[in-house]
């Protein structure tokens, strides 16, 4: 564990999201988030891949709780609130323009556009690699923790499967090679 | 006012049920098939435009409730949609907090790490399967990916920059 330069206030967290969803056009908030604290030195490497794999676990959709679980682990209640609020902001403003636009003519997207969107895509995949090495490296790293990465990747990437079950089978023979001993 | 509770209900269920990602084809069933509050063509112009906002590509959501319902109904569904999945997540964090400690809990951390690594790359491979529909889209992700990994470039800059490369080669 490297020390952290400071502790973010509600207020900077909510600056931070929202440039993160300034970043995020196209998907990747997951990348931009880590880059962002990262940067600032508000979290480690580890801290993070901590985080976000607990935000894949919580029902919901992952930016949002992602953004509530770093706010409320680096700034509390109120930090998770200036989080979530921060990172949903600049998109609901644009998406609420948008609608009054689309909505009232016949809502196509042009063919330019959608090349546009199929560029950003293909950058958003790259984006989404950067944020997910580390946290394959963190969880590598794990006694076990290479045949866990691997089976979760094929049971869930190219198997398709349910994630439920997937999660219970992997996390269950986690919890049984890492439970704890009674010393002595 | 009962039209918009129910909406706000429903939003509050299909965020609660998106778990590890979106349910798309649940999203159809109750807006369009079951509720008829938009149509399919209102879900799939949504759905791209969210890929388009700055933040959580679903706020499609706050398109349908716009499109259903207008000003109060976008509130609504957003509202819904991301805010008791945020409370939770938050008093999970905060929990996680407090017990760090306890050895189960340094175990369970152990067991999850290795699992959110696999999570992630399926989740790229998947994306990756709908994102990247030819050689030149890839070549694009390969670049990107080299000047996210090399330089500190900003990410959003890397993005739009793709969307006009995009645009230009008519990808």
């Amino acid at each position: 564990m490297t020390p952290l330069d400071s502790t973010p206030t509600p207020l900077a967290l909510a600056r931070l999201f929202v440039g993160v969803a300034l970043a995020g056009i196209g998907g990747g908030l997951p990348a931009h988030t880590r880059r962002a604290l990262l940067a600032r030195g508000w979290m480690t490497e580890e801290g993070f891949a901590e985080t976000f794999t607990l935000a894949q676990l919580t029902p919901g959709p992952n930016a949002a709780n992602l953004a509530a679980m770093v706010g409320a682990r680096l700034s509390g209640r109120l930090g998770a609130l200036t989080s979530v609020v921060g990172v949903l902001t600049p998109g609901l403003v644009v998406m609420l323009a948008v609608s009054v636009l689309t909505l009232g003519g016949t809502g196509d997207l042009s063919p330019t556009l959608q090349s546009a969107l199929r560029g950003a895509a293909c950058a958003a995949l790259a984006v989404l690699l950067t944020a997910a090495l580390p946290v394959v490296r963190v969880g590598w790293g794990v006694r076990g923790g290479p045949a866990v990465v691997v089976l979760t990747f094929l049971a869930l990437g190219v198997l398709r499967l349910d994630l439920l079950p997937v999660l219970l089978a992997m996390v269950g023979a986690g919890l049984l090679l890492h439970r704890p001993r009674r010393s002595g | 006012m009962t039209e918009l509770w129910a909406m706000f209900l429903a939003y509050v269920r299909l965020g609660l049920i998106s778990f590890g990602g979106t349910n798309v084809a649940e999203m159809e069933r109750v807006l369009v098939g079951e509720q008829g509050w938009i149509d399919a063509g209102t879900l799939a112009n949504g759905f791209a435009l969210g890929q388009l906002m700055p933040g959580p590509n679903m706020l499609a959501v706050t398109h349908y409730g716009y499109a259903a319902a207008g000003l109060a109904g976008a509130l609504v569904a957003t509202l819904g949609f991301y805010g008791p999945t945020a409370l939770i997540g938050a008093v999970a964090a905060l929990a996680w907090e407090r017990h760090r400690a306890n050895p189960w809990v340094v175990a369970f951390r152990q067991a999850l790490l290795p699992f959110g690594g696999g999570v992630v790359l399926a989740g790229a491979l998947v994306l990756g399967q709908t994102s990247v529909t030819s050689w030149m889209g890839a070549g694009v992700a390969v670049a990107a990916f080299l000047l996210l990994w090399r330089t500190r470039v900003n990410s959003a800059v890397v993005v739009l920059g793709a969307a006009v490369v995009g645009a230009l080669l008519g990808l």
